[in-house]
């Protein structure tokens, strides 16, 4: 005796096929949806663009990746690092758990842009347990990352009991460089975009130091006399040296993200802040404040 | 008449003679008497006097100690604490040293590497006989004592336990030791002086049963111990599986030179100079990952400081799914993984070592780092080396090498991978972007190779062509490529020797230190 299915009673038919006109509707629905994501964010595109200057956003793309680079100089590798004798020219940070180095993270985001960088983080023995935001600050594994030949620049960060941040290139001809800000100058120049003018040049470095030794060595009056005269630069302009983003605002933003209380900051200050934020190469600094 | 009294005056003469004799005898034995009832008397007195040092326990009856079940508990040197203070606890241990000063008698007693100051002296419950026993006791020898904890006030600067010392109460004497020792421990344990090193090092190994005891011996060892135990528990919880290989083969696996003969019956066979070609075969038969410990042999005639003919190696082979990075990865972390536990429970044993062998404490990275073979040949050019770019790297290269990686990126421990196709053995895997490398990779401790390790070929075809390109005899081998007729998975491994990692993660200088019995051209015994 045969033994047969009762049918269930729903839309299927005997053979499991959708009705068409339902299958039509779920297209329609689905169309509309992503229509609809398209708007939201060529409108987030677009508000953008008006509020931040300077950034260069493809509004259409629907992926929330950092803007194009910024920087458009150009910068010789082999003048600057020495010539290339076939090994991965690696820059070695060597920072402590305690003090991330915001700025450094954004300038990594940044020679990404620009060049092949192979980047990985290390756990020294010195320290026995780092935080897994920090192990994932250079973002995720780059796939050919076992080819270190086929990079131009290497990019290791090594979390070490060290009191000060210490850089280590090419310990036959360089001494190391110590200090968040001086390893910042060091690789702003990788990216070629010095300012050229003496002036604009000199005034970077003056903010860079005013961030250093009054906004995290000073005190909180310091601290508050530092933001009136960033709200005093940021009134007569977008970014701190005039038209073009610079070191100074990345140096400033971050120093001044970690000192915290942005919500308290004055208004130019906050406005820069969410336009340095914009830009999308602040992106990986934001999940290490917290 | 006449003859009658010559007769008997003759008898009595001899009977004045005899009953002279006999009372000489008598006195003699009078006087042995009096003698013997004198020393009793003594000895009685004696007794009476000390009844504590001339108890049961004499000095050589009671050499099998079984005969007396105690149910007292032996507290060990190293939990003599403050803890304990006025405590009345029984101790066995060794007589480190032992000094008489007039009515008193310092002991330090030692156990493993622990040591702690005994004190006796004349009173209520110690004779002056018992001083001078206990300040006559050979060094060496183990005894148990009853005591009590006292604590001090100022910190016994020699000893292990520093806060604490004993007031004995009771000796008795164990296992006597001979009053002269073939090597003075001190000497032994005293950090080394210049041109002392080949003496010492013979003198040592000579009264290697002596040198076992020494705190610094003791603390080796048991680290030694613990990089085992770490070494199975990690790879265990990785769900590696522990095989066991035979060490009489038939075939030399590495190369015909370096290899010991044995006579197998009738015919020779050889002492294994690697578990390799067991562990491939235990891949091929679907293990997935396995490893073993156990020991290799070498017969290499070379007298470095860090070569054995006989050492403990400990394998790993295990198959991988796309790349050959997965097995080095894991091997690199089961390195870490050693490191950090070592790090962690055998503190005491390092400051130990580094009592008498001062050396930088151990510093590694995780993930490890890795190197390519031509960022290394890059680095060393830099550094003024001229070497060809598939040359392969000398001992003194690679410890320069060890420096310039320390130097920049401050790790004892490191990964070189990409060696040159040349100078590997024939089953190594080629590289596929550059036939001229391939993918095999060296490790590094302070700049010493530990492990050197490669995807194997695992196609019998491929595997038969390198060979012949080594020119190797195919007969010879013709077992081993016929295990990868069958499918055989992409597989990839190394292995480290015991002995040179101890060595090199203590910061020592020469492998036989931290090998227990150890095997080189010139030595078989113990």
């Amino acid at each position: 005796m045969d033994h047969t299915r009762k049918d269930d009673d729903d839309d299927d038919d005997m053979n499991g096929e959708v009705d068409p006109a339902l299958k039509a509707l779920e297209e329609r629905q689905d169309e509309v949806l992503r229509r609809l994501y398209e708007i939201k964010a060529t409108v987030d595109g677009l508000a953008k663009t008006v509020s931040t200057p300077d950034a260069d956003l493809d509004a259409s793309t629907l992926s929330r990746g950092p803007a194009e680079s910024v920087f458009r100089g150009t910068a010789d590798l082999d003048s600057l690092l020495g010539k290339d004798l076939g090994a991965l020219r690696d820059i070695v940070i060597n920072a402590s758990p305690a003090c991330p180095p915001l700025c450094l993270l954004v300038l990594h985001a940044l020679l990404c842009q620009r060049y092949q960088v192979l980047s990985s983080v290390h756990v020294h023995s010195s320290v026995s347990a780092v935080p897994p935001p920090l192990l994932s600050c250079l973002g995720p594994r780059h796939i050919d990352s076992h080819a270190r030949q086929h990079f131009q620049l290497g990019f290791t960060l090594i979390w070490k009991d060290v009191s000060e941040l210490q850089m280590k290139f090419n310990t036959q001809s360089m001494c190391p460089i110590e200090g968040e800000a001086n390893v910042a100058r060091f690789l702003f120049r990788l990216l070629g975009a010095e300012p050229q003018d003496p002036v604009a040049a000199t005034q970077m470095d003056c903010w860079i130091d005013t961030a250093v030794f009054q906004l995290s060595e000073g005190g909180s009056k310091e601290r508050a006399a530092v933001l009136r005269s960033l709200n005093a630069a940021l009134g007569r302009s977008a970014w701190l040296l005039g038209q073009e983003f610079s070191l100074a605002d990345i140096v400033c933003a971050c120093y001044v993200l970690r000192a915290g209380q942005t919500t308290s900051a004055p208004v130019n200050v906050q406005r820069w802040l969410k336009s340095c934020q914009n830009l999308g190469h602040f992106d990986c600094v934001y999940p290490l404040l917290q | 008449c006449c003859v009658v009294s010559s007769c008997f005056r003759a008898g009595e003469e001899e009977q004045q003679a005899q009953s002279k004799k006999a009372l000489k005898k008598q006195q003699k034995e009078a006087e042995k008497a009096a003698k013997k009832a004198e020393k009793q008397a003594k000895l009685v007195s004696v007794r009476q006097e000390t009844p504590v040092v001339f108890d049961v326990f004499s000095l050589r009856l009671c050499l099998s100690l079984s005969w007396i079940e105690a149910d007292r508990p032996l507290v060990r040197v190293q939990d003599l604490t403050p803890e304990k203070a006025e405590q009345q606890i029984w101790v066995r241990a060794r007589i480190h040293t032992s000094r008489a000063k007039g009515k008193q008698c310092f002991l330090v007693l030692r156990h493993q590497q622990f040591t702690v100051q005994a004190l006796l002296a004349v009173g209520d419950r110690a004779s002056k006989q018992m001083v001078k026993f206990a300040a006559n006791l050979t060094k060496e020898s183990i005894i148990d004592v009853e005591a009590v904890v006292k604590k001090v006030e100022q910190k016994i600067e020699s000893c292990s336990q520093q806060d604490v010392e004993l007031h004995v109460e009771r000796i008795f004497v164990i296992s006597q030791s001979e009053a002269r020792l073939p090597l003075q421990l001190e000497d032994a344990v005293r950090p080394e002086g210049e041109g002392d090193e080949v003496r010492k090092v013979d003198l040592i190994i000579i009264n290697l049963h002596r040198n076992l005891n020494t705190t610094t011996s003791q603390a080796i060892f048991r680290l030694q111990s613990g990089i085992c135990q770490l070494f199975r528990d990690t790879l265990i919880n990785k769900g590696f599986v522990e095989i066991q290989t035979p060490k009489i083969i038939s075939a030399a696996s590495e190369g015909g030179a370096n290899v010991f003969t044995v006579s197998y019956f009738k015919t020779s066979a050889y002492l294994a100079q690697s578990p390799q070609l067991y562990k491939q075969m235990c891949i091929c038969a679907d293990f997935d990952k396995v490893f073993c410990v156990g020991p290799v042999f070498r017969a290499e005639d070379s007298n470095t400081h860090r070569h054995l003919t006989e050492f403990v190696g400990l394998d790993i082979e295990m198959a991988f799914n796309y790349h050959y990075h997965e097995v080095m990865d894991s091997i690199t972390d089961t390195m870490v993984q050693i490191f950090k536990g070592l790090c962690d429970r055998f503190q005491t044993e390092i400051q130990t070592v580094n009592k008498q062998y001062p050396s930088e404490p151990f510093k590694f990275l995780e993930p490890t780092l890795r190197l390519e073979y031509k960022e290394a040949v890059a680095m060393l050019k830099a550094a003024g080396v001229e070497m060809g770019d598939e040359e392969d790297l000398s001992t003194p290269n690679e410890k320069l090498l060890g420096r310039l990686v320390k130097e920049k990126y401050d790790t004892d421990f490191y990964v070189l991978d990409k060696y040159p196709l040349a100078v590997r053995p024939f089953y190594t895997m080629p590289d596929p972007n550059n036939p001229k490398y391939s993918n095999s990779y060296d490790m590094f401790m302070r700049g010493e190779e530990i492990l050197s390790g490669a995807q194997r070929i695992h196609d019998a075809q491929l595997l038969t062509e390198r060979a012949m390109h080594h020119s190797i005899d195919l007969e010879k081998i013709k077992a081993y490529i016929d295990s990868f007729r069958y499918g055989a998975p992409p597989h990839a491994g190394g292995g480290i020797g015991l002995e040179r990692v101890t060595m090199l993660y203590l910061g020592l200088h020469n492998v036989r230190q931290t090998s227990m019995f150890p095997r080189d051209p010139k030595r078989l015994t113990p």
